[in-house]
This record gives structure tokens, sequence and C-alpha cells, in this order.
């Protein structure tokens, strides 16, 4: 792939679409980030997600290394209740899948809209007593 | 192919013209003109190649039009790019340089 855009403007829009529906339907906020990830790949994306500020505990940073072909997914602290590891790998298997046949912004999308289907709604107190 | 296209619509042109009798009309037959060399090539040749050229373009158009295509293994030089990330990325990344999240999360590669 030449130097230039990651994406077009139509696979940027699937992209964003998908982040805002997670947000919507299961109040999941995600972070995409496309791009070389230098040196150890987790720790860099660890790093990244890092770099989100006060918002990266309840956040969901999806990192991926197109050329190195790597894909990291962190879950912050606070999401991870609702999100653990074993769902963060399958929506990482949706996206591998897609990637390995040339789909890099349908993979992202599909897989973000995995994370947000196995994100269980966040647990409300007291809505249950009558 | 295009030479040889012409030689084989000239070979049974030639081999018919040939061996027909030039005044042997049967009943009811109402030949018209004949083709001149032009109008044979124009519907056996133009004809042809412009639905050729038309089916190409219509081919090349849907995958021109969705982008350049990422294939897995060919390298990645597209600059960064981060969807809902912080507004600095650039500082947020130095001032995070060092310190890590604890999050859980996944790994994988393909």
């Amino acid at each position: 792939m030449p130097a230039g855009d990651a994406f077009t403007e139509r696979q940027q829009d699937d992209v964003v679409r998908a982040i805002r529906l997670a947000r919507k339907q299961s109040d999941l906020p995600v972070s995409v980030y496309v791009g070389a990830l230098d040196g150890d790949t987790r720790a860099m994306a660890l790093q990244l997600h890092r770099a989100l500020g006060d918002a990266a505990d309840g956040t969901v940073l999806v990192a991926v290394d197109p050329g190195a072909r790597r894909l990291e997914i962190v879950t912050g602290n606070e999401i991870r209740r609702r999100l653990d590891d074993r769902a963060a790998g399958l929506a990482a298997m949706t996206m591998t899948s897609a990637f390995q046949g040339g789909d890099l912004s349908g993979g992202i999308a599909n897989g973000v809209l995995a994370l947000a289907e196995f994100a269980h709604a966040p647990r409300s107190l007291h809505t249950g007593a009558p | 192919m295009l030479v040889a296209t012409l030689a084989l619509l000239a070979l049974p042109a030639g081999a018919a013209f040939a061996t027909q009798p030039t005044n042997q009309i049967d009943d009811g037959d109402q030949p018209g003109a004949g083709l001149s060399v032009l109008e044979t090539l124009g519907i056996f040749v133009g004809i042809p190649a412009l639905l050729y050229i038309v089916i190409v373009l219509l081919v090349n158009a849907g995958s021109s039009s969705r982008g350049p295509r990422y294939r897995p293994g060919a390298g990645w030089w597209a600059a960064p790019v981060w969807f809902n990330g912080p507004d600095d990325a650039d500082r947020a990344v130095r001032d995070a340089e060092g310190s890590t999240s604890q999050g859980g999360g996944a790994s994988a590669r393909w």
C-alpha cells in the first residue's frame, strides 16, 4: 500500500459508525488506533491506552499494526469487569480473520461491534428494588 | 490477438466469395448489398472490442472507487490514525511514556 491515508472516507465512516454504535448500544467507549506499534507491541498498546488520560479506565483501546500484523486490545480496569479477556479474545479473532482477507476497516468495524455485543450492560444499582 | 482475429475473419469470407456462384439465387432470396470490409470489421471486431473495453472498465470501476486495498504482508506506510483518541495524541503519548495501564484485554496476530 502506498504512503498516504490509511482509509478512504467511506472506510473511515464505517469505523466511526461502529464506534458510535458501541457507545450508544452498550455504553462502551472504544478507541481505535491504526498504525505502527514499535518495539514491544503490548507495552506500546498499554502506553497508548494510558495516553487516553482520565478516560483510560473506562475505555477499550483497539490497537492495530497492519505492517507487523499485530492486534492488541486493552481494556481499562473499570471496563474489564464488563468485558473479560475471553470476550476480548473472541473479538480479536473476529478482527484478525477479516484482516487476513485484506479487509482492514471492515474487520475493525465488526470487531468493535463484537466488543459492544460482549460487553454486558453496566450494572446499575438500586433499579431492581421495588 | 487482433491479427489472429482478422485472419480468421478473412479466411472463410474469402473462401465463401471464391466458391459462391455469382448469379445463382434460390427462390425467395432477396440478397441485399454485401457488407464492405469496413462494415464487416466494425460489426465483428469493433463491437466486440468495444464491449470488452466497457466490461473491463465496469469491473475496475468498483475496486478503484473503493480505494487501495490492504494486503497482509505487503507492509504499511500510511500515517497513524486514532479514532476517538486524545485531542493532542503526540503529547498524550509522550506524557504517558514509562507508565502503562494495568488493564486486561487480548493480543492476536495474523
